[in-house]
């Protein structure tokens, strides 16, 4: 329990609102309209057809009504009440040194041992220029050069590669889409824009970590990451480390997009700010992720590690179009406190001979809620689609809540469909095994744990994946016994 | 929307009965009326479209049926008293009831609210009060009779109580029985409920609602056998609550009908009761066979089964929505939900939605969900024995449907559900 308090202090309700109301001459004020969507696209030096395009979104959000059918519960958003451009922060806005970071928080680092300066970065305390990145960033950027990677910033491939930003932006998540994903078409802050030229195995895994200018891309982040044919890239995101954020609604959307024999294999820790005990100011993450396999043969493999934030609501995707596409989805994710979690998948089989396999592990603790919802679908020409689909569950207290919502829509006899599900707690007959072997009951449910996130954590690059087994060790404190 | 179910409510006119029957009636008509068509947007309705039961007119349904028309469609060596309502109404000269037991009480609704309104007050409506369900809310505005039996404690059936329906008539009709099953303590019984429709050409509709109360320790073994004319309508909305080491087996086998749509809402009052709930389902040309299940764990130490299976070919549908809900206090439950499907042709489709909600952790809850075609090896397997492909595709469709037909009751009842799936399966284009 030591991280919540902790964390509370640092990222709490003091900054909620604090940098907001404080006008400063790069910050936009609050509310939206078309003038402020103007003014966003103006401050980014944007193209004509960008601020059509965000100004089309706009005009359709205002005839959109927010979803109520998750199993999340939140007050009404304010969308007035919310600035939506700031240019990056000075780093006088933050703590001076680690000296005025909170303890605690410096304890949740050290345990999961991260280096001096990155602890410094991710509390906000501003950075030396000799950490900046700048070294290691160079490096990689020569490096993925010469491999002919694009790995830029939206902003940059707005001007720099107009035409594939044209016609890929929007093509797997239309700002129709849904109501968050429309709002972030027509405000989105910058993101990430990575294109992999054909047959090219991108030599290194991406990261936005060592993107340069990649902090403060803000609530509404837009990722696009495009593979053509024969290409492989490994790409990750987030931090295992508790983030420091200012914004409370994050509405990211992610399209990728995979042509033939191409795979991405995209991973993702989330530890946002999960809110103070009551569950007060923890951000609200409602990501919209889609990739869409138009190639045959092509794979998006997602996996994600969620345990922070107050609100979760993502169903990372695939839209198996392309003949003998693959689809993935790994999924541990952790609610305690008071997190709420409406998270899942949706597998479209369109194409024929396409396989997907959905691995979704749910630990839920304290008063937290979770919620499993899956879609998956197979069409009338998906001939031999093949699904498997496996969805567990543990509860550790008799508070929290963990729902299993699969849908499963199939229109071809020739499907092979297999949907499993359980839920359990921890059962005394394991503690006492471990515990006669002289562990204490904490180490025992941490391993307990970690063993039933196995499968997910098996496919996480491996240094991401010894950070989550850290990561939800840390999560799990104090919430047993 | 309320003109859309102008046709189905009608007008009120009051009854000669008691005004806290009228005052109930007229309370479920308006909660219809407020509630309106469901359309595709509400969770329950996501694959299913009510809408054209109310595009035509139904008649009164006051037909009647012939003493001779009854032989062919009772179950050959079935041995059971029998309760017959044609189109939805209690008819006495095709009803056959023994001497009964003490302690048990076996009656048309509409004649026991006549006579004995006291008996039926405390028990009709009782356990459908949902305020979001249409159908049911039509029933009770509109429906007139059905079955009531009634169990004092300790009573027990001594042979099992077949109630039959049979939908006849050249005109559509609206039949809306309401059927209330009060069992008391340690009572026993068993309840063969069947469904038959004369006329394959009319679209008939079906709207029934069954109250099921079960007194602690109390059994009832509950089978359900759904065979509709190939035009008709079927609705069914059961709403069961179990007390305290009460029993509850429900085999529920659904073949006929266009559309047939059945609700099981099932809840346990009193702890370490169980809930058995099978079903099988077959659909075929243009049928779309659909199966809401709604369990609900309050208490602790209850066990809950829920396994259906299900046929489909040629443009069949199937829908099976299953929900487990498991309270926050409701430790050491045990449920365990499966759907296993069999596709047997291009354009069947199935759409199944298992859904867990779990708020207690000391709990075992699983379910799971198959689609798949017949076993290639096992088609080989046959065929090398010499059995005809198509023979041998019959076979292992059976075999499927064996697990369940097992379950029922009697030899008489497993041998016409094994008939009657085989015939189906026989006239099916299994390709």
């Amino acid at each position: 329990m030591t991280s919540t308090p902790a964390v509370e202090d640092i990222v709490g309700s003091e900054y909620e609102h604090g940098f907001t109301t404080d006008i400063e001459s790069d910050t936009l004020p609050p509310g939206l309209d078309e003038d402020v969507i103007r003014a966003i696209s103006a401050r980014k030096g944007e193209p004509e057809f960008m601020t059509e395009w965000r100004l089309k979104a706009y005009r359709h959000w205002l005839t959109m009504t927010p979803p109520q059918w998750g199993e999340v519960d939140h007050p009404p958003i304010d969308f007035q009440a919310i600035s939506y451009y700031s240019a990056p922060k000075r780093p006088e806005d933050g703590p001076k040194s680690l000296d005025e970071v909170d303890p605690a928080l410096l304890e949740t680092y050290e345990k999961l041992g991260i280096p001096i300066e990155e602890q410094k970065a991710l509390a906000g305390v501003a950075v030396d220029a000799v950490f900046d990145s700048v070294s290691v960033a160079t490096t990689f950027r020569e490096t993925l050069a010469e491999a002919g990677v694009i790995f830029c910033s939206i902003s940059e491939a707005v001007h720099a590669y107009p035409e594939l930003v044209k016609q890929y932006l929007g093509s797997v998540v239309p700002h129709t889409d849904n109501y968050f994903a429309c709002l972030n078409a027509a405000v989105f802050s910058d993101g990430t824009f990575v294109y992999i030229p054909e047959g090219v195995r991108c030599p290194m895994e991406l990261s936005t970590y060592f993107r340069i200018n990649a902090r403060n891309t803000g609530q509404f982040e837009r990722t696009l990451i495009v593979a053509e044919a024969g290409s492989y890239v490994s790409y990750l995101e987030g931090c295992t480390a508790p983030q420091r954020d200012e914004n409370q609604l994050h509405a990211a959307v992610v399209e990728l997009v995979v042509l033939d024999d191409a795979e991405i294999k995209y991973s993702t820790v989330q530890n946002w700010y999960p809110g103070d005990a009551q569950g007060r100011g923890g951000i609200y993450n409602f990501v919209t992720k889609r990739g869409d396999c138009r190639g045959a043969r092509s794979k998006i493999s997602w996996t994600q590690v969620e345990t922070g934030s107050a609100i979760t609501w993502k169903y990372p995707s695939c839209l198996l179009r392309g003949e003998g596409a693959v689809g993935e989805f790994y999924s541990v994710a952790v609610t305690r406190g008071r997190q709420q979690a409406d998270t899942g998948t949706k597998m479209i089989h369109l194409g024929p001979n396409t396989s997907s396999t959905i691995v979704s592990k749910g630990i839920s603790a304290g008063e937290g809620r979770q919620t499993y919802r899956g879609l998956v679908r197979i069409g009338q020409r998906a001939a031999n689609a093949r699904n498997y689909t496996q969805c567990d569950s543990l509860l550790i207290g008799d508070r929290c809540t963990a729902n299993t919502v699969p849908y499963i829509e199939v229109k071809h006899p020739s499907a092979n469909m297999e949907h499993e599900a359980t839920t359990s707690k921890i059962s005394d007959d394991q503690l006492f095994y471990c515990r006669a072997r002289g562990l204490d009951e904490e180490d025992a449910v941490s391993m307990i744990v970690n063993g039933f996130c196995k499968e997910v954590f098996n496919e996480l690059p491996m240094e991401f994946a010894v950070e989550a087994q850290k990561l939800l060790s840390i999560s799990l404190e104090g919430a047993v016994g | 929307m309320s003109e859309d179910l102008a046709t189905w409510l009608g007008d009120m006119t009051p009854s000669d009965g008691p005004a806290w029957l009228d005052a109930w009636r007229a309370s479920a008509r308006e909660r219809a009326r407020a509630l309106g068509v469901p359309g595709s947007k509400q969770e329950a309705w996501r694959y299913t479209n009510p809408r054209r039961l109310f595009e035509q007119p139904y008649g009164d349904g006051a037909a009647r049926l012939a003493t001779e028309a009854l032989a062919p469609l009772l179950i050959p060596g079935l041995e059971a008293d029998r309760v017959v309502l044609v189109n939805g109404r209690y008819a006495p000269e095709h009803s056959r009831l023994g001497a009964l037991p003490e302690g048990v009480r076996i009656g048309s609704l509409a004649r026991l609210l006549a006579e004995d309104p006291a008996a039926v007050r405390p028990h009709l409506g009782a356990l459908a009060d949902d305020a979001t369900a249409l159908f049911p809310a039509l029933n009770a505005a509109g429906g007139a009779d059905g079955l009531v039996l009634l169990l004092a404690p300790g009573a027990r059936l001594e042979r099992p109580l077949e109630l039959l329906h049979v939908t006849t008539g050249e005109t559509p009709t609206l039949a809306q029985p309401r059927h209330l099953i009060v069992l008391g303590e340690d009572a026993e019984a068993r309840l063969i409920e069947r469904y038959v429709g004369l006329d394959t050409a009319t679209a008939h509709c079906t709207n029934g609602v069954l109250e099921i109360s079960l007194g602690a320790g109390a059994r009832l073994e509950h089978e359900r056998l759904q065979r509709e004319a190939p035009e008709s309508f079927h609705l069914s909305t059961l709403y069961l609550c179990q007390q305290a080491r009460s029993h509850y087996q429900g085999v529920n086998i659904g073949l006929g009908g266009r559309w047939a749509r059945t609700d099981i809402k099932a809840r346990f009052a009193a702890p370490a009761a169980e809930c058995v709930l099978h079903g099988l389902y077959l659909s075929g040309d243009g049928q779309l066979i659909d199966y809401h299940l709604d369990v609900d764990h309050g208490v602790p130490d209850c066990n809950s089964v829920e396994l259906f299976k299900g046929i489909l070919y040629g443009q069949g549908r199937a829908v099976f929505d299953g929900r487990v809900f498991v309270a926050q206090d409701a430790q050491r439950t045990d449920a365990a939900m499966t759907n296993r499907n069999l596709m047997l042709s291009e354009r069947a489709e199935v759409d199944s939605k298992p859904q867990l909600e779990i708020n207690a952790d000391d709990v075992k809850c699983s379910h799971g969900t198959t689609v798949g075609q017949i076993d290639p090896q096992m088609l080989f397997y046959l065929r090398a024995r010499g059995i005809p492909e198509a023979t041998a595709r019959r076979m292992l469709c059976l075999g499927f449907a064996e697990e369940i037909i097992a379950r029922l009751g009697d030899e008489a009842l497993r041998a016409q559900v094994a008939t009657l799936v085989g015939d189906r399966l026989e006239a099916a284009p299994l390709d």
